[in-house]
């Protein structure tokens, strides 16, 4: 098996390198495209908006299509687990 | 107290160890019968284990195929981590997707003739995945087009094109290889084929 690293808490990125984490702190549990400058985690609108984006501008998914995969990736990440 | 932390090192040593063949056994079942059609009991089964220790690892048979996808995204992520060392080139970083591709071949057919009927999450996951290469095809496009040595193409189409191509010949490899691997046997080409499209 390869070796494993940590993965965001939030969205679950994998995180390699230091700066993949919030703040460049490998301590943190979330990576920095979920966090603000001072390394605290943002809104779930906001993480589901910058992660649809990702489906759209990588593989040109409807928005709408990009929002329901976005929503699925986030339901059993520990940072949003029982939102809904 | 030191003989308690080994105890409990062990422990979480030995669990490490039995996820990783529940996976491994799955990745192997989900190859030869198909990601729908394997139950988890199945998988316990071939390994001998008894079917509740599955659960104890994966509570939802969903969080099994994840674990199953996410191991191919390590492997990918530690193929493109190797390729980036020696070489920048798109040329390259096909070579290395492929590579992943044909390691995991049986399986990764499986996923994507199954994609569509898959649970949501599972293919967002796949799709997520899908999304890293693109970045890393389109960052290394960029990197020939600087030089002189590729056109202009939208993110997304040059992915799509890229992921297009490949998965044709892996849903239909029983038609594309005369042996095990359709990837082997067509993989360079596709790449030649490919670099020629980029060119300016």
């Amino acid at each position: 098996m390869a070796e494993k690293c940590p993965a965001c808490g939030s969205c679950g990125m994998p995180m390699e390198k230091p700066e993949d984490f919030a703040r460049g702190d490998v301590s943190r549990p979330y990576c920095r495209y979920c966090t603000d400058a001072r390394g605290e985690l943002l809104s779930y609108e906001q993480v589901l908006e910058t992660n649809a984006r990702f489906y759209v501008e990588s593989q040109g998914v409807t928005p709408a299509a990009a929002s329901a995969m976005a929503r699925a990736m986030l339901a059993d990440m520990p940072a949003w687990r029982g939102r809904h | 107290m030191i003989k308690q932390s080994i105890h409990a090192a062990t422990r979480r040593e030995q669990k490490v160890v039995t996820r990783d063949r529940l996976v491994n056994a799955a990745m192997a079942l989900f190859a030869r019968k198909g990601i729908v059609n394997t139950k988890t009991a199945d998988i316990a089964r071939s390994i001998r284990m008894s079917h509740g220790v599955v659960f104890l690892h994966f509570p939802k048979r969903d969080d099994l195929v994840i674990a199953v996808i996410d191991e191919f995204g390590r492997r990918l992520a530690a193929e493109f981590r190797q390729a980036f060392e020696h070489d920048l080139g798109l040329r390259a970083v096909l070579q290395a997707h492929l590579r992943v591709l044909e390691e995991l071949e049986p399986f990764y057919a499986r996923l994507v003739t199954e994609a569509p009927m898959l649970p949501p999450k599972v293919r967002s996951t796949l799709m997520m995945l899908h999304a890293a290469v693109s970045y890393e095809l389109f960052a290394a496009l960029e990197r020939e087009r600087k030089a002189g040595r590729a056109r202009k193409i939208p993110r997304p189409l040059l992915f799509n094109t890229w992921i297009g191509l490949v998965h044709h010949y892996l849903v239909n490899r029983d038609v594309f290889a005369t042996g095990d691997s359709v990837i082997a046997e067509q993989g360079e080409t596709l790449v030649n084929h490919f670099m020629t499209l980029v060119k300016p």
